[in-house]
């Protein structure tokens, strides 16, 4: 005879193991929201593939622009007499404007909530999609032997005994590199079945791991053992010793006590908030920022959340002001004005949404109306914090002898100088008695300045 | 919580420990093979590490065959997968699946088929049957494709070489998301990845290089010389001419200029990153551009006239350009296809070539960090069989560092190994695949959808993200239970343990499904299934399973 679902589920979950047994989530929300008023949250847009930052941040003012860019430019704000379909630039500084498909930023210009920041990027000159973004990741330009994201290494660097569950996460089935490190960060499309957590919860649930943090870094060794060097030429890092089956199961469980812990938190929180996605933008982004929403309205104390929006490697048929381009830039503005308007001034204050990209891309457009790989690249930061209204970074033009190798924008601003201000301005760390970014040691001697000294901060 | 339960943890958590946190070895050596606890694999571990590795884990049955013959045995019929008879798979194959088998152009006929002339006048009714026909074509292509490549990792008796097209997919990988790649992607499985996955690596290189998928997915199909000055004055005089009239006819010189697209870098620079020599190994920007150069009219099209003629590769030399390039200190010089398959032939001849390619190989097939002893033994069979993949398998399989200790269940298994060696413990039967490739999407590893044209990794940091374990315990009770949509376990199967009591049957069960002995945390959550079914159900969901 086959046992039927509900007879499985009951001798499963609660028969078996006393689903009974484990507390609701929500006894963990309430024991920590009083910290979450205090908390401040980084949000991170990764575009991955090299989003071409020339046509985001238009240089309308500069007479190269039209020349090397004669199918994709994008006309200057105030033009006239535009072929059908067509649309100028948003008016942004003198000579500066934003992408059309951007509409939806301009308010949070306008109310100095939004500020790009331009030819920022790496200081090392690979145009490999994944090893920038390894490099980016893991703030350590040409260091293949950190493996470690920066956003992971800030929460493992403050952890405490009394984490709590959801200082970091991602709303999407595998963490961003960013997130991925020995501090355990929850990777969760959507809510999780119960019933499956239930089952196997007592299994993989050790004990001792049910308060926040389920890594603790004090007493986990250098880990010896993740598959590093994911393609790094073996001449550059030592030997590394084989993985072990031990080795294998010490990561399954650990991995295992946190879906557990942390998903049953996250359940109870994204459950029913399929109302609040229908005002963002439909799709992938918008849902997983609704998500990310979700979290911070519930008043958990989450410090760094993460989502990732690929195929920005336009090397055809980028488009200009319409097009392929402009569609997913259209997706993420809107996606982010949403996500400002969902959590509302007051929140906004705590919260830095930073966009970035592995890199820019050529300067000139190509032969398909795309662009190829470059270096320097963009960010976009919005939140009650950032001293918005204005573009941060340097300028030094489109002239072929300002371009990197003559081709690709130039990297004024390094990456790590922008992380390095967002851990500073944002949480207050200090990432220099720590030792935070690996041979980071000529910091830019003026910050960016694109994070305000917040009035009525704490601390 | 209750004390007892609480003690009852501290207990179970205290004997699953040294396993797993308390014995970590401190940072050291790497030990050599036949140090410290290192006892040489046994016969049946040796035989349930084959089957794990070189196949997608055992059916029920599959052990004890293989154990019986010698597994090296079993490995050498294994790396021909032509002698091995699969009357079952090549019947269901060939009856239910015709995509797999079309050429190019039959593809396009059957799965995108052209709307006849005059559609557009045709009463809307008429227009619209025509429309879902080609719509259901177009969706039953990929289909074809998901169900053919399940079904034939979970059941096929060539397993080898359904490990290893799995490998070959993901380095030459494509994604069906882009252009007609969805249409193209049966082919390119069956004429690049598995017709060359036991010849040579130059073959299945130049074969993916040339492919129309390959083409779409990087860009190459695009990629043409850069425009002389003379030319670009054209084009000038084309957007003026827009500019006062849109629709300003062109002549034939000014059509074709205005047509004409320039270099596109992206193949040839995944070519040398990501197909042969590794990332930033060997060559530079500069060697990217030439090579690019090269391959400038390397495309795809029909022969003929559309839908009446041949399908394919082309080349077509009047975008190709044809002037001096220099790549890794070669020069070349030509207008023809001929520089392009050089350049290539000798990218793939490169020793890094051998390394990098041998390098992955090992990861995959033996461990996350292989040992650089093992990398060399496969680099130098690569050279000195010029590529001749079985060779390389062999090298690396017959090595001792395959049945090192350390290899022994130290990876991880992918979500599409999980799941396929989970529909093969159970012996699952299915003849649809959407719940499975929903589930596989929601474990991260949506088949033929990797937008990186990395393809998906196979280490275990690639997917062992706190969070997405849910998924595979979901799996596993789901598949169980009979609520994966359109897979179904045979009654049988279960009801051969049904007889006696489950307290004789279980150790029978778990041994089937998984090796040797279980710690005990897992081993008593095992012992309080009370029917067969259930404990499948939560064997294939614990640490165990998914080991390999």
């Amino acid at each position: 005879m086959t046992p039927n679902r509900r007879d499985f589920l009951k001798t499963s979950a609660v028969g078996v193991l006393g689903a009974s047994a484990f507390p609701s989530p929500f006894v963990h929300a309430l024991s920590k929201s009083a910290d979450a008023a205090d908390t401040r949250t980084l949000v991170v847009i990764y575009l991955r593939g090299g989003c071409d930052s020339l046509n985001v941040v238009v240089p309308y003012h500069d007479e190269n622009y039209y020349a090397i860019r004669p199918t994709i430019g994008i006309a200057a704000p105030g033009t006239t007499d535009l072929p059908e379909g067509e649309r100028a630039a948003l008016p942004l500084t003198r000579g500066f404007g934003l992408h059309p498909a951007m509409q939806s930023l301009m308010p949070l210009w306008e109310q100095k909530l939004f500020a790009p920041i331009i030819n920022v990027g790496s200081t090392h000159p690979t145009r490999s999609h994944f090893d920038a973004q390894d490099f980016m990741e893991w703030a350590a330009p040409g260091i293949k032997s950190i493996q470690e994201g920066w956003l992971n290494r800030y929460l493992q660097r403050t952890s405490t005994p009394n984490d709590h569950f959801l200082r970091g996460f991602s709303p999407q089935p595998l963490l961003p590199r960013a997130l991925r490190g020995d501090y355990a960060v929850l990777a969760a499309p959507g809510p999780g079945s119960e019933v499956a957590i239930d089952t196997f919860a007592e299994l993989y649930e050790c004990e001792g791991k049910r308060g926040g943090t389920t890594v603790d870094p004090a007493t986990t060794e250098e880990p010896q053992t993740a598959a590093r060097g994911r393609r790094g030429k073996k001449e550059e890092i030592p030997e590394r010793p084989p993985v072990t089956e031990e080795d294998l199961t010490g990561r399954l469980i650990d991995a295992g006590a946190n879906t557990v812990t942390k998903l049953r938190h996250l359940n109870g929180i994204l459950r029913g908030n399929e109302a609040a996605k229908k005002r963002y933008p439909r799709g992938g982004l918008g849902s997983q920022l609704a998500d990310i929403a979700a979290v911070i309205k519930a008043g958990q104390p989450i410090e760094v959340a993460a989502v990732d929006y690929g195929g920005w490697d336009h090397h055809s048929y980028q488009g200009g002001s319409a097009g392929t381009q402009a569609r997913m830039l259209k997706t993420l503005s809107d996606g982010i004005a949403a996500f400002v308007k969902d959590l509302g001034p007051a929140r906004m204050k705590n919260v830095l949404v930073l966009t970035m990209t592995e890199f820019g891309r050529t300067a000139a457009e190509n032969g398909n109306a795309g662009s190829d790989h470059g270096h320097g690249g963009f960010m976009l930061a919005v939140g009650g914090r950032v001293a918005g209204g204005r573009i941060h970074g340097k300028w030094t033009g489109l002239h072929p002898s300002k371009l990197n190798m003559r081709r690709d924008m130039p990297v004024h601003t390094d990456f790590r100088d922008v992380f390095a201000e967002t851990l500073a301005g944002l949480y207050r760390f200090d990432w220099k008695s720590d030792d935070f970014f690996p041979g980071f040691d000529r910091p830019a001697r003026q910050p960016l300045g694109f994070l305000r000294e917040a009035e009525g901060s704490r601390g | 919580m209750r004390p007892a339960s609480l003690l009852l943890i501290a207990l179970l958590s205290f004997a699953f420990l040294p396993s797993g946190l308390i014995e970590r070895a401190p940072a050291q050596e790497p030990p050599a093979p036949g140090g410290r606890d290192a006892a040489p694999l046994d016969d049946l571990e040796q035989t349930w590490h084959a089957l794990n590795r070189l196949a997608f884990g055992p059916r029920p049955g599959d052990v004890e065959r293989v154990a019986a013959m010698g597994w090296r045995t079993w490995f050498e019929e294994q790396l021909d997968p032509s002698s091995i008879e699969d009357p079952a798979i090549d019947t269901l194959l060939a009856a239910r699946f015709p995509s797999l088998s079309m050429d190019l152009a039959q593809l396009w006929k059957t799965y995108y088929p052209r709307y006849p002339e005059g559609f557009a006048e045709l009463p809307e009714e008429q227009r619209d049957r025509l429309q879902q026909n080609r719509n259901r074509q177009y969706a039953k292509v990929q289909q074809e494709l998901h169900t053919s490549v399940l079904l034939r990792a979970a059941t096929s008796e060539r397993q080898f070489q359904e490990v290893m097209v799995d490998f070959w997919r993901n380095h030459f990988n494509i994604d069906q998301k882009k252009g007609f790649c969805r249409l193209l992607a049966n082919h390119y499985e069956s004429s690049v990845i598995r017709a060359h996955a036991f010849g040579r690596f130059e073959e299945m290189l130049l074969a993916s290089a040339r492919h129309p998928a390959m083409s779409i997915y990087l860009d190459n199909e695009i990629s043409q010389k850069p425009l002389t000055k003379e030319e670009l004055a054209v084009l000038d005089q084309i957007r003026e001419k827009r500019m006062r009239d849109p629709n300003a006819m062109l002549g034939m010189v000014a059509q074709r200029i205005d047509r004409h697209r320039g270099l596109n870098e992206n193949y040839a620079r995944e070519l040398m990153e990501l197909h042969t020599l590794g990332v930033d190994n060997f060559y530079e920007q500069n060697d990217v551009r030439e090579l690019a150069r090269i391959l400038t009219g390397w495309s795809h099209g029909w022969l003929g006239d559309a839908y009446e003629s041949e399908y394919g590769f082309r080349f077509y030399p009047e975008v190709h350009d044809a002037d001096r390039k220099t790549v890794l200190g070669k020069r070349y010089k030509g207008s023809t296809e001929e520089e392009g398959v050089l350049a290539i032939r000798r990218l793939a001849s490169h020793p890094g070539t051998a390394e990098f390619i041998s390098w992955k190989l090992c990861r995959y097939l033996v461990n996350d960090e292989p040992r650089r002893s093992l990398v060399e033994r496969g680099a130098e069979a690569f050279r000195e069989s010029k590529g001749h993949l079985p060779t390389v398998y062999r090298a690396i399989v017959l090595s001792p560092e395959f049945i090192d200790r350390t290899a022994y269940r130290a990876k991880y298994r992918s979500p599409f190994e999980f799941v396929v060696g989970a529909l093969r413990a159970t012996g699952a039967r299915f003849a649809k695949v959407d719940d499975i490739g929903r589930r596989l999407a929601r474990m991260g590893q949506p088949l033929y959808q990797c937008e990186d044209p990395t393809g998906y990794f196979d280490q275990t940091e690639a997917w062992l993200d706190p969070g997405v374990l849910v998924h595979r315990w979901d799996f596993a009770l789901q598949l169980t239970l009979g609520e994966v949509d359109g897979v179904r376990i045979d009654a049988k199967v279960f009801d051969r343990w049904a007889k006696g009591p489950i307290e004789e049957n279980r150790s029978a069960i778990i041994g089937s499904i998984v090796p040797g002995t279980m710690p005990e945390r897992t081993a008593a959550l095992l012992a309080r299934a009370k029917t067969p079914r259930e404990l499948v159900g939560l064997i294939l969901g614990t640490p165990e399973f998914q080991k390999q």
